[in-house]
């Protein structure tokens, strides 16, 4: 075919569409999130003594990290599906997250006695906590995969890795309401192992399906 | 320069709500950009420049709306072309790409060489019927694009819009297909 006949072709329908992908990704995330509920509720719920512990910062923070990483990295995947952005001012911004992580392991290794950091470190619940991250992310990510195809990711396995940690910020939140193991000796590794497989994931999905 | 950014993305911008000879300008006087694009990035492939830069046109088609109006559209033209010619370059460096030429396959098929002949048929399964039929028509049978459009109801620079489009579809299933064995 002669390029200026395909310029004629195109040129019979140049309407873009508006709205955008920022719009599509915020619904998906919403429909994505409800699903994730609708899987947790029924099978974990929050544990029983949730709106007493929170009360104290150590274990708040292990709701609270996620659930800011959430919104963070959705931005910087929505910024990242656009053709001259790939790696998104702001994408160092991330590193706070692992840091806080490391801190507070560290600040728990610090007070706790010798014996007991083994115990607290392995806990009860790996075995559920994993899966369970990786589960409640996976309809989350679904979702905004299904928005982010609409954009033009110029890096697509970097921007699945993104929409991966997204996810997997609002899967460990919901997540962490149910877990009652609350000292970072265990939840600063497991829950950071469990994002971490979901971004991983989301980096080799995003290769894949986020091509254009 | 300027004058350059500022006249494309004022066409780009009038294309994008809804007029069609702007838009038409804007593609066209592009196109010898993205074609030095493909030609850069694109080593030893001067055969298939051309394609290349259809691809890129399409994706341009495809991606319009991620351009926001306001935001400079050079560098968002050669986002687009970089990322185009560089999958081109991918996907047609790569020797084993099944789909690569169809008269390959073809080819084979004819030879009787069963698994080329079933690639392609699961390939085509995973499209919708009307591409698949337009791609055997056209790359198999060998028909018009005008005589392929008389049976679909399709104009004849439809029916090449969608041939175009398939194939780039069936490259991409194929390279998928490749990636999971």
């Amino acid at each position: 075919m002669k390029t200026e006949d395909l310029i004629s072709q195109l040129a019979g329908e140049p309407v873009a569409a508006q709205g955008g992908v920022e719009r599509r990704a915020v619904t998906g995330l919403g429909i994505g999130f409800l699903i994730a509920l609708a899987l947790f509720l029924p099978v974990l719920g929050p544990r029983p003594d949730f709106l007493e512990v929170v009360q104290r910062p150590i274990v708040a923070v292990k709701t609270i990290l996620p659930l800011l990483l959430g919104p963070v990295a959705l931005l910087l995947a929505l910024r990242s599906a656009r053709p001259t952005t790939p790696a998104p001012a702001g994408i160092g911004a991330l590193w706070l997250w692992p840091a806080m992580a490391l801190a507070l392991f560290l600040y728990a290794f610090a007070t706790t006695a010798p014996g007991a950091r083994a115990v607290a470190f392995l806990g009860h619940s790996i075995p559920i906590c994993l899966p369970a991250i990786v589960v409640l992310a996976a309809p989350i990510l679904i979702a905004v995969f299904r928005a982010l195809k609409d954009g033009a990711p110029t890096r697509p396995a970097l921007c699945g890795a993104l929409a991966g940690l997204a996810a997997a910020g609002f899967a460990t939140a919901l997540y962490s309401t149910f877990c009652n193991e609350d000292s970072p000796l265990f939840y600063a590794v497991w829950y950071s192992l469990g994002i971490g497989i979901v971004t991983a994931a989301g980096a080799v999905a995003g290769g894949r399906y986020l091509r254009w | 320069m300027e004058n350059r950014e500022s006249r494309w993305a004022e066409l780009f911008r009038r294309g994008n709500r809804g007029d069609g000879a702007a838009y038409r300008t804007f593609l066209t006087e592009v196109t010898p950009v993205l074609r030095r694009i493909a030609a850069a990035r694109s080593p030893g492939l001067s055969a298939e420049i051309e394609d290349i830069v259809q691809e890129v046109l399409m994706a341009i088609h495809g991606k319009r709306h991620t351009w926001r109006e306001g935001e400079p559209v050079l560098p968002w033209l050669y986002a687009i072309a970089r990322y185009k010619a560089a999958d081109a370059w991918r996907r047609r460096g790569r020797p084993s790409v099944p789909v690569e030429d169809l008269a390959e396959i073809l080819a084979d098929e004819r030879s009787g060489d069963p698994s080329a002949a079933r690639d392609l048929g699961q390939l085509l399964a995973g499209i919708d019927t009307r591409s698949a039929g337009i791609v055997r028509a056209i790359g198999i049978e060998g028909e018009s694009a005008g005589e392929v459009g008389a049976r679909y109801g399709m104009t004849e620079g439809a029916v090449r819009v969608a041939y175009h489009r398939a194939m780039a579809r069936l490259r991409g299933l194929a390279d998928g297909k490749e990636e999971r064995e």
